[in-house]
């Protein structure tokens, strides 16, 4: 779907306007370039077709494994249904027809032909239900980005838009474009490089009339292949539009040396050619050198600068620590527990700073005959780097390794044989170490050890072991209990080389931590931040201020939000919310989670229950229903009042849960643009959550978003903090019986909810 | 008149004609205010026939459904207590031991009494309610004269060309007709008929197949064709009998002059010489000797009136019947000590099967069983009811644009008139008009003579469907197509174990002041609604309902998205994607919200994954995973320890170990590789083209 859309055919028709060729020497090769432009003209149309009907081969395959898996799933479910005792739908038999059936006739004008006629099955009329769009379930928000372009124009109803025309107009310029308007008359990368290629067979020939055919000959050898290359990537390349930004600062990166000097590019004539029918894409120059960058094929071993080969495949590296964990690292979030989550954009790096000290223990005990403890000294090294690794380790964005964080210039064949250089300065620095080391090994001992083959290190290996040295330091025998194909005496010895290559430089962390007393202010700051932040409730962001105190500049206290358990700050940040130690339901004012409008943390909050019974519904702790999702059954059917409506299963008593309001998590500049959108349709499912974003249910949600309003409602809204996270809430505001329609009054905050809730225009209008 | 008359016809073609067969006993008369103009007042009339034709008939429809697949039993209905015929009172003292005792002394008694007793027939009487049962039908005969003969149908013979019969005469009596039920107590004043057991025993010169009892009925009598009957009626009403329906017995009309002879067969023994009548009372129809072609058909058990299929005991409330109690006496004068027979049905259960199948004699009769302990308990019962056992008589007003319009007269029958139950107590005749009749509404009036019932259409009736939802959506027509029982949508719940009921009183059908209108309204809160798919908008069927099929944590959308999105990475390598989505998937299948969960989460993980990730050579990476979960302070160093060592252990367990694993392994791992390439340049746009990389989610 993200194909670049084919340039309408007459696109480039206005360009073969014959247009005064930037080339001084336009005058020699007139006829020529009249002939290549006559090339570049048809083979571009060639291509253009081709693409076409690849791109309609495609939809129509997509279409057919789209029928099958419908048909899969139809299988499924009827081999499901024929199992239960169910009512099944009768058919009718046409066999078993009503004598006073009707017939259906067709006659014929020619008396040749007879009049066919054929009973008439008239299908039974099927209750209609209420106007749905479709929509995708979601149980919990679903961030997404804004929508600069205008994906498509909303049709509704030609009344509509005869109406107001000017909607139209203003609807566009609230975004920068209408997706598909750039994209028209455009000569992509791919086009291009097929282009040239194509084109190349002619000057090949060309050529060949010429001169130097043996020389062309080696090229177009080449160009072949590339042209069976490009067919592969052919068309993932489309896809690149939007994400230039990237691909031009890997570039920049990469270097395409080698494979320039064994490329041959062809002949200037064509770039010309091409030059002269698409002005806009730049001077012969500029297309030459676009193409060579085109021409660099995807190699096995060559990976963008940050991603680490796989650790488990065959061309793993030995890489630092932070460069194996860096994709875990940075895709991690550690609010949602998973990698590359849908709410959070930003996801902090680990604070390795903050480890759990209690966990770094040293093992005593040798873990075998053959344990490296046993052996003279190791003992003792162990221990004395224990006590070093013990500092506190500067925490993240460490500088990566010059080797691998910019690779520069050389190439991934380069950094293959720097591994082996590497290899090389280790085994000769270990034996520069033997008699320097501080470590006091004997090296008589050592020798009389080694007289094995030396042992190899894989790059993974050595990789797998920078990586659990950061978390188990010099507990060799639990290292190598990991690695698994290493003993710990092979773990110790590649310790000790590795101490004096790369020694980590010890850094203090700052000053030891101040332990001030935590003065009980609670209250007042709930009851503060309750009082000025009537309407404003901002979005959390966990602050992130190294070797700095939350105070005012503190981005959490600016917001008026606390300190969660994701902030970087320490522990003992005045600003953290601490959590409640209420024995009872946390459902009063009594528990300070409830009266700050939070849900209990299950990681604070230890004694209401909020931390047990990860399996059960029921908890003690009432105040943990939206993280848990202790939501109600709901069903949906045609509203009483208007529209779809959702009406509840089984009855909920007062103020529980019923469900929470879930959809697409947006900025609100765009709920802004969306809202203007939903007005014109009359239905909204826009939910303001907070000063910075709003949840929009139209595309993304759950059934709770077919809720209709009323003023005088069975449930009400309330937005919670949960975990960090703004969620809205829908409970009951007083009992409610079973297949009960549910209403909430959408004005839950009489100021900011109202003006993106068309129905409730609508409602009070009339 | 004329006029009047033929819209009487109409009438009766309507209203009455849905009832009519239930309504042997009423009188049809037809009130109309004195006009001139008579065609606006027919014109009236048909609108007011028009009214009250649909929801008869609709109800009349639902009767006959009922029947065929009751819903529910009218005697578990409270006010229908008495219909229920069954006592717990043994309950207390049952034994599992009785039972054998009881079946073994049946067996024994039957068998002996086979032999040596003599069949004792009393005739309660000849009940033929064709006619109204006019105040002067004292006058007329009010007996008739009853043959019973022993039909013996004897084994062919090689020359028969059919089977022999013989026909031993076994007395004549004469039997009241339509003797008044409640004077029925001398059982002694009765006649009765006594017919030897030798009669059953084989005779000589025939092998007899089967014996049967033949009963004749002969009726002379004058009749009114008129039958003009000034009936209850107010002042300034006019009434007018018009013959409801047409005579359906045969009849010889001479001056008024009839004789009629009804006929209706029983088999005693069957040709296997089992016994089928057992001691009890009788209620056997009989036919007019003349109505050849009816009683052909009625050689099945179907009863056709009016064209229409009619359930077989509908033919007791229409056609003549002869009551008789039967009993097998060992002793001419004895009580009998032989088994009672089960009541299998009496006259108003609804629906109930064919006492027996009877082959195929000269003419079968419809018959059926009362059981005379069944009307000793009945009897008991009705002597607690607080109503006197007196000729009640019900007065159906129906009231059309407040005008009465027609009366219609019941005399001491307490059926429903549309649906033909037998209420047997005022009350509970009105309760069930106002729960299950609510198109109408009746009111109450206390009457001199019994009751009056006002009968009106209710305007404000709430069309809404009360029932199953889910018969509303599936196919109209089909109500009665499931084949066996089928989970329906529960619509109706239990609410209360022992509800606090008001007593039952006849005011409580009064017309009401006020706030009539609440209750005419039938409110049912709950699922009566029919409730949709959210994804498919495709009708929830009642064994979806339990279960929220659309509330998943990771619908199939969201898991396939969190996969697309990753592999949208292109500075991610394989290894790390393919561990990072297995990750991802588990979170969202479990939902995980607390720090303090992740050491359980990844040994979960562990044990679910394990083996894939073993496969798929990826314990590496996953060791990645947990030591970057562990920077993040999320697991303990013990649960790096633990998880590594348990997938340890499930890479050994795993089936393929050996050498055939190493090189499916190294195959893995050029797959995996060479795939990864194709996928990262194929799915992000070739490795260096991607679409996003993991710096800019960072920055």
């Amino acid at each position: 779907m993200e194909e670049a859309p084919e340039a309408p055919v007459s696109d480039p028709v206005p360009a073969l306007i014959p247009t005064p060729t930037p080339c001084p020497a336009s005058n020699i090769p007139s006829r020529s370039l009249l002939e290549w432009r006559k090339r570049v003209k048809s083979e571009y149309m060639r291509l253009r077709q081709l693409k076409r009907f690849k791109n309609a081969e495609e939809v129509k395959a997509l279409f057919m494994s789209n029928r099958q898996k419908i048909e899969e799933r139809t299988n499924l479910l009827n081999e499901e249904w024929s199992k239960l005792r169910i009512q099944s739908v009768p058919l009718s038999t046409p066999g078993g027809a009503l004598p006073g059936k009707k017939l259906c006739m067709v006659e014929f004008g020619f008396p040749a032909f007879k009049a066919q006629a054929v009973a008439m099955r008239p299908l039974t009329t099927v209750a209609g239900i209420p106007f749905m769009y479709s929509w995708s379930p979601l149980q919990q928000n679903f961030m997404v980005e804004d929508e600069t372009f205008l994906h498509n124009i909303p049709y509704m109803g030609d009344e509509v838009l005869e109406q107001d025309e000017a909607f139209l107009e203003e609807l566009i310029d609230n975004y920068d474009g209408v997706h598909g308007d750039r994209e028209g008359g455009f000569i992509n990368d791919e086009v291009f490089k097929e282009l040239v290629e194509a084109l190349s067979q002619y000057s090949d020939q060309e050529e060949e009339e010429e001169e130097e055919a043996a020389e062309e000959k080696g090229g177009k050898e080449e160009e072949e292949k590339g042209v069976r290359k490009s067919a592969g990537e052919g068309t993932e390349e489309a896809k690149v539009g939007p994400t230039a930004f990237f691909r031009r600062k890997r570039r920049s990166v990469i270097e395409v040396r080698d494979l320039a000097a064994k490329k041959k590019i062809p002949h200037d004539k064509i770039f010309t050619a091409i030059a002269s029918m698409f002005p806009y894409k730049g001077t012969t120059e500029e297309l030459k050198e676009k193409y060579k960058d085109l021409l660099e094929p995807p190699s096995p071993v060559k990976l963008p600068p940050l991603c680490t080969p796989n650790i488990d495949g065959p061309f793993a590296k030995s890489v630092q620590r932070e460069q194996s964990l860096h994709s875990f690292h940075t895709l991690f979030c550690r609010r949602c527990f998973k990698y590359d989550c849908f709410l959070h954009p930003f996801h902090a790096t680990p604070n390795v700073y903050k480890r759990k000290s209690k966990e770094i223990r040293m093992e005593t005990e040798p873990c075998g005959p053959d344990c490296f403890l046993l052996q003279k000294g190791a003992k003792e090294f162990a221990d004395q780097e224990m006590l070093r690794s013990q500092r506190p380790r500067r925490r993240r964005r460490q500088p990566r390794p010059p080797s691998s964080s910019c690779p520069g210039p050389s190439g991934t064949t380069e950094e293959a044989k720097e591994v082996d250089s590497d290899h090389e300065t280790t085994s000769s620095s270990e034996s520069n170490s033997r008699c320097q080391t501080p470590t006091k090994l004997c090296p008589g001992e050592e020798h009389g050890e080694q007289v094995g083959p030396p042992v190899q290190w894989s790059g993974a290996e050595e990789s797998l072991f920078r990586v659990l040295h950061g978390t188990y330091y010099n507990n060799f025998c639990s290292i190598a209990r990991l690695i698994s194909t290493k003993t710990c005496k092979q773990v110790y010895e590649f310790a000790v080389k590795e101490v004096l290559i790369h020694r980590v430089p010890l850094e203090d962390g700052g000053s030891a931590p101040q332990k001030k007393k935590r003065k009980h202010r609670l209250w007042a700051k709930i009851q503060l931040k309750k009082d000025n932040s009537s309407n404003q409730v901002y979005n959390y962001q966990p602050c992130d201020h190294p070797d700095q105190p939350c105070d005012s500049s503190c981005p959490c206290v600016m917001t008026q939000n606390f300190c969660e358990k994701f902030c970087q700050c320490e522990h003992e940040c005045q600003n953290r919310f601490p959590g409640c130690r209420c024995k009872t339901q946390c459902n009063t004012k009594q528990c300070p989670c409830y009266l700050a409008v939070r849900e209990c943390d299950p990681d604070l909050c230890m004694t209401c229950g909020a931390a047990d019974h990860w399996d059960s519904k029921v908890v003690s702790c009432k105040n943990c229903s939206i993280q848990r999702g202790l939501k109600k059954h709901l069903l949906l059917a045609p509203s009483n009042v208007a529209g779809w409506g959702t009406f509840i299963k089984e009855s909920v008593q007062k103020n529980e849960l019923i469900s929470e309001y879930c959809g697409e998590l947006i900025s609100q500049d765009e709920a802004d643009r969306r809202g203007r959108i939903y007005d014109k349709y009359m239905s909204s499912f826009l939910f303001n959550l907070n000063n910075d974003f709003v949840v929009d249910a139209t595309r993304k949600g759950n059934k709770i978003r077919f809720a209709n309003h009323s003023v005088n409602p069975n449930c009400y809204a309330k937005v919670v903090m949960v975990n960090g996270d703004h969620r809205i809430g829908i409970f009951a505001k007083r009992a409610i019986l079973q297949g009960e329609e549910l209403f909430f009054d959408y004005r839950y905050s009489q100021d900011d909810a109202l003006k993106y809730v068309g129905i409730e225009r609508e409602v009070d209008m009339a | 008149m004329h006029h009047l008359q033929h819209s009487g016809e109409v009438m009766s073609g309507t209203s009455c004609k849905a009832n009519g067969a239930v309504y042997p006993a009423s009188t049809t008369v037809m009130t109309t205010v004195k006009k001139p103009k008579m065609e606006q007042i027919q014109a009236d009339h048909e609108l007011f026939l028009q009214a009250f034709e649909k929801p008869t008939q609709i109800y009349r429809f639902l009767r006959t459904r009922n029947l065929i697949a009751p819903i529910f039993l009218h005697r578990t209905l409270t006010f229908m207590t008495h219909r229920n015929t069954r006592t717990n009172a043994k309950r207390k003292t049952f034994k599992v031991d009785d039972m054998l005792l009881r079946v073994e002394k049946m067996k024994g008694e039957q068998e002996s009494h086979s032999l040596s007793s003599h069949l004792q027939l009393t005739f309660t009487g000849f009940f033929h309610k064709d006619e109204k049962p006019s105040q002067n039908s004292e006058n007329e005969q009010s007996s008739v004269s009853l043959e019973v003969l022993l039909v013996k149908v004897c084994h062919k013979k090689r020359k028969d060309v059919s089977c022999p019969v013989k026909q031993v005469p076994t007395g004549k009596k004469q039997v009241p007709l339509n003797p008044d039920c409640s004077n029925q107590t001398k059982p002694g004043s009765l006649p009765s008929l006594l017919v030897s057991s030798n009669e059953f025993e084989p005779s000589n010169s025939h092998m007899v197949k089967s014996y049967s009892l033949l009963f004749r009925v002969l009726r002379t009598g004058r009749r009114d064709m008129n039958g003009l009957v000034n009936g209850e009626a107010n002042e300034n009403i006019d009434v007018t009998e018009v013959p409801s329906r047409k005579k359906r017995s045969s009849a010889h009309r001479e001056d008024g002059e009839t004789t009629e002879t009804f006929v209706a067969q029983m088999t005693v023994f069957d040709k296997n010489r089992r016994l089928q009548l057992l001691d009890g009372e009788y209620e056997v129809s009989m036919q007019g000797m003349e109505d050849c072609p009816v009683s052909k058909k009625r050689a099945t058990w179907e009863t056709i009136l009016d064209g229409k299929r009619l359930p077989p005991f509908e033919t007791f409330s229409q056609g003549p019947t002869l009551q008789f109690t039967l009993r097998w006496t060992g002793d001419a004068s004895d009580k009998s000590t032989a088994p009672v027979a089960k009541p299998l049905a009496t006259r108003n259960s609804d629906g109930s099967s064919p006492v027996e199948s009877r082959p195929s004699t000269l003419k079968s009769a419809p018959l059926s069983v009362k059981a005379s302990v069944s009307t000793d308990i009945q009897m008991k019962r009705e002597q607690i009811l607080c109503e006197p056992r007196q000729k009640l008589r019900i007065f159906y007003q129906f009231l059309y644009n407040n005008n009465t319009r027609q009366q219609t007269e019941a005399r001491d029958d307490l059926h429903c008139p549309w649906c033909t139950l037998n209420c047997r107590k005022l009350y509970s005749l009105l309760k069930h008009l106002k729960q299950s009749h609510s198109r109408f509404i009746f009111n109450y009036v206390p009457h001199p003579k019994g009751a009056r019932i006002d009968v009106s259409i209710n305007e404000c009736y709430d069309g809404s469907y009360v029932g199953n939802p889910q018969d509303i959506h599936s196919q109209p027509g089909f109500a009665f197509s499931r084949n066996g029982p089928v989970k329906r949508t529960a619509v109706t719940h239990v609410l209360v174990c022992r509800p606090k009921r008001t007593k039952p009183s006849l005011s409580e059908f009064l017309e009401s002041e006020d706030g009539e209108l609440e209750q005419q309204r039938t409110y049912v809160s709950g699922h009566n609604r029919l409730y949709f798919h959210s994804d498919s908008c495709m009708p929830l069927r009642p064994q979806e309902m339990d279960v929220d099929s659309e509330d998943e944590r990771d619908p199939e959308w969201l898991r396939e998205k969190t996969a697309t999105q990753l592999d949208e990475f292109t500075d991610v390598n394989e290894g790390e994607k393919e561990v990072m989505k297995l990750w991802n998937l588990h979170v969202m299948k479990h939902g995980f919200i607390a720090d303090n969960q992740m050491n359980q989460a990844s040994m979960q993980f562990v044990e679910k994954c394990g083996a894939y990730i073993a496969r798929r050579n990826l314990c590496r990476n996953f060791l990645l995973h947990l030591v970057s979960m562990h920077d993040f302070n999320l697991v303990s160093v013990a649960t790096i320890d633990r998880a590594m060592s348990r997938l340890r252990h499930i890479q050994e367990e795993l089936p393929d170990a050996g050498a055939d694993d190493q090189a499916d392994r190294a195959l893995m791992e050029g797959a995996c590789n060479g795939t990864a390439i194709a996928c990262s340049s194929g799915g992000g746009g070739g490795t260096k083209h991607g679409k996003r990389t993991k710096s800019s989610v960072t920055d």
